[in-house]
């Protein structure tokens, strides 16, 4: 395994993107650095695919500017940045052979028939293409298709893997597979990779570093793992682990937080860095409301069950504010009766109210 | 419970008045015109029909003036359709580029093909007068003074190919723009990702992506190509003698000069094998080359 080195290797300086008056990146920095697998991922519209666009060169830099490896590329055609990108709908050759379509860049360059038939044939063996040579797209299936249209990137051995949305038009099972193999190769190869995705599971499986960004704006780059243990805001909490994380508006005081009539203590630290407050949120994961290191009782009514088998969810209301918790499969509970979960307070994030940041 | 087809006679009787309309509307008057063909009818003093057999058809292979009709329409429609397919499609990729202007050049390069034929021929007329015309004041300049557009057989070609051109190259530019707007646009920024120049991009994707629609569009150019006879028949009559005499006007003058019916029922069916003949060897070829690309 390579593993990434801290040279940057892609640099977005404050680049901006407009249509006419309408700004859908304002000022964007971002250092990408060498071997690493980056992932943009936020809800539709987020800016994610304009920004990959513009990198890629298919989109225009209105303000800022691009360097890779050091060389300014704000203004230059796509076929110059030595980039290689997949896309949602593969967007292969349709009229050409699997065998064709992975070499016809090669072919056009004029690298040497042997060479490409051997770049080829590796590329086939490595994506398990090699029955399907001699078949047109549209006689492979969707997951065929894209393994296609990633051996086309991979065989001019760019500098940078681009990957738009690579795995949406495949279903659930081969969406699983296939991010693994592309991870794994992306790994082999040490290739910088750009990958957007709206699918936070992919996000949080495949990348080193993931960028989460809403309408145009960098919410929080940061390790998988960091994102989820210690998000930066309300949103990017909201956005990444599934089911999603539960918000409550609660006060503080007395070192604890209250909800609905009901006291969560907090640790003395804890307290000490939010302090009183009359209205603040509370985040809680699912995940973390069946005991765990500092176990605190919260009564709620049950609506339904949704059992896993593996564990349960508990879908009800505390007060007004719906509430999901992750319990085990035989915990005692019963649709429309009240029921008490061990909410792990360690495991809590408080957010401002009004700017919805972490505290 | 039995799947065999109802014995009862009953389904006929649905099928009928269908069979019925196709036959009357659509095959009756082309068996009605194949028996005229075999027959002499003179409306112009009009005479008892009376069967010939073959007569018709001999005579008119045997004539000089059909195999010239022939020869002339091959080559106006031929090259025509060529100058409009090789024109209409780089108009409609400029127009597909988004040139400055698009949108006004849509409209305007599509305008000949809303005029009538004759309307155009007679503008041409006008345009490709020896003395007066416009055309005739612009190679003047170039010392080409009284050139004989109409009069002379070879000029007369080029300017009917000319004014075919003119009236024809937009349809083939609104089909050719519509597969072009049709095609994936992905697949061409993949190979602007992969450095493809320009020129392969249109040699190695474009073209052949969009080589059924070119082959119908140059099909139905050629079948529509070999009607032509309202141009004709303003701007040249056919002369000077019959050296711009098409099949159709060949036939028209047998139809309405002579009224030798018979006879032209005769020529129409010979129409009918010359053009599926022509037909059949073009899309044979097509054939073959988008099984290249397929």
């Amino acid at each position: 395994m390579l593993d990434s080195t801290d040279t940057p290797h892609i640099v977005f300086d404050r680049i901006t993107k407009s249509f006419g008056a309408t700004e859908v990146v304002p000022p964007l920095d971002l250092t990408i650095n060498k071997g690493e697998f980056i992932v943009l991922v936020g809800p539709s519209g987020c800016g994610k695919t304009t920004t990959l666009r513009m990198l890629a060169g298919l989109e225009s830099v209105t303000t800022g500017a691009v360097h890779i490896a050091g060389r300014d590329l704000t203004h230059a055609r796509p076929g110059e940045r030595d980039c290689a990108m997949v896309f949602q709908n593969y967007a292969l050759y349709p009229h050409m052979s699997v065998r064709e379509n992975i070499g016809y860049a090669m072919k056009v360059h004029g690298t040497p028939k042997e060479e490409i038939d051997a770049r080829v044939g590796e590329a086939a063996a490595l994506l398990g293409l090699e029955p399907y040579l001699d078949r047109k797209p549209r006689n492979l299936s969707g997951g065929q298709r894209q393994r296609v249209a990633i051996g086309r990137a991979l065989v001019r051995h760019p500098q940078v893997f681009l990957f738009d949305e690579p795995l949406s038009n495949l279903d659930a099972k081969l969406r699983v597979e296939m991010r693994t193999e592309i991870k794994l190769l992306q790994k082999r190869l040490g290739t910088t990779a750009v990958y957007v995705t709206h699918d936070q599971v992919e996000a949080m499986t495949m990348a080193d570093r993931v960028v989460v960004m809403r309408a145009g704006v960098i919410e929080q780059v940061d390790a998988p793992i960091r994102l989820y243990e210690e998000p930066a805001n309300r949103f990017v909490a909201n956005f990444i682990g599934s089911p999603a994380m539960n918000f409550f508006e609660v006060a503080t005081r007395d070192g604890a937080a209250w909800l609905d009539g009901q006291r969560l203590p907090l640790s003395p630290e804890t307290f000490a860095r939010i302090g009183a407050r009359d209205r603040v949120t509370l985040g809680i994961r699912p995940e973390h409301m069946d005991g765990g290191d500092a176990p605190a009782p919260l009564t709620l009514r049950c609506d339904t069950l949704e059992p896993l088998g593996a564990h349960t969810l508990v879908l009800g209301h505390v007060g007004e504010e719906k509430v999901v918790a992750q319990v085990e499969p035989r915990f005692p509970a019963e649709p429309g009766q009240e029921c008490t979960v061990q909410i792990d307070m360690s495991k809590a994030h408080f957010f401002d109210i009004d700017s919805e940041a972490r505290l | 419970m039995s799947h065999s087809p109802q014995p009862d006679r009953v389904k006929y009787a649905f099928i009928l008045p269908a069979f019925l309309l196709v036959l009357t509307i659509t095959l009756f008057p082309l068996i009605y015109a194949l028996v005229v063909s075999f027959q002499t009818i003179r409306i112009v003093p009009p005479i008892p029909p009376r069967f010939v057999g073959f007569d018709n058809y001999t005579e008119i292979l045997g004539s000089a003036r059909f195999w010239g009709s022939i020869q002339v329409t091959a080559v106006i429609v031929f090259i025509s359709v060529a100058l409009q397919y090789v024109l209409g499609f780089a108009l409609a990729l400029t127009l597909h580029h988004n040139v400055p202007g698009a949108s006004l050049y849509r409209v305007s390069f599509l305008l000949p093909m809303f005029l009538a034929p004759v309307s155009v021929a007679l503008i041409a007329r006008m345009l490709f007068h020896p003395v007066l015309g416009p055309v005739n004041e612009f190679f003047t300049l170039f010392g080409l003074e009284n050139l004989p557009f109409l009069t002379s057989p070879s000029f007369a070609i080029a300017t009917l190919i000319t004014v075919e051109v003119w009236q024809w190259t937009p349809f083939v530019v609104l089909l050719m723009l519509a597969g072009l707007q049709g095609l994936p646009s992905e697949v061409f920024e993949a190979a602007r990702v992969d450095n493809i120049s320009t020129w392969r991009r249109f040699r190695d994707l474009t073209f052949p992506m969009l080589l059924p629609l070119s082959v119908a569009v140059v099909f139905i150019r050629l079948i529509e190509g070999f009607k032509i006879i309202d141009t004709v028949f303003v701007l040249t009559g056919g002369g000077p003698g019959t050296s711009t005499e098409t099949l159709t006007l060949f036939a028209y003058n047998e139809g309405f000069k002579k009224f030798n019916i018979g006879m032209t029922s005769a020529l129409s069916f010979l129409f009918l094998i010359v053009v599926i003949l022509f037909g059949t060897l073009y899309l044979a070829a097509a054939q073959r080359m988008i099984r290249r690309y397929q």
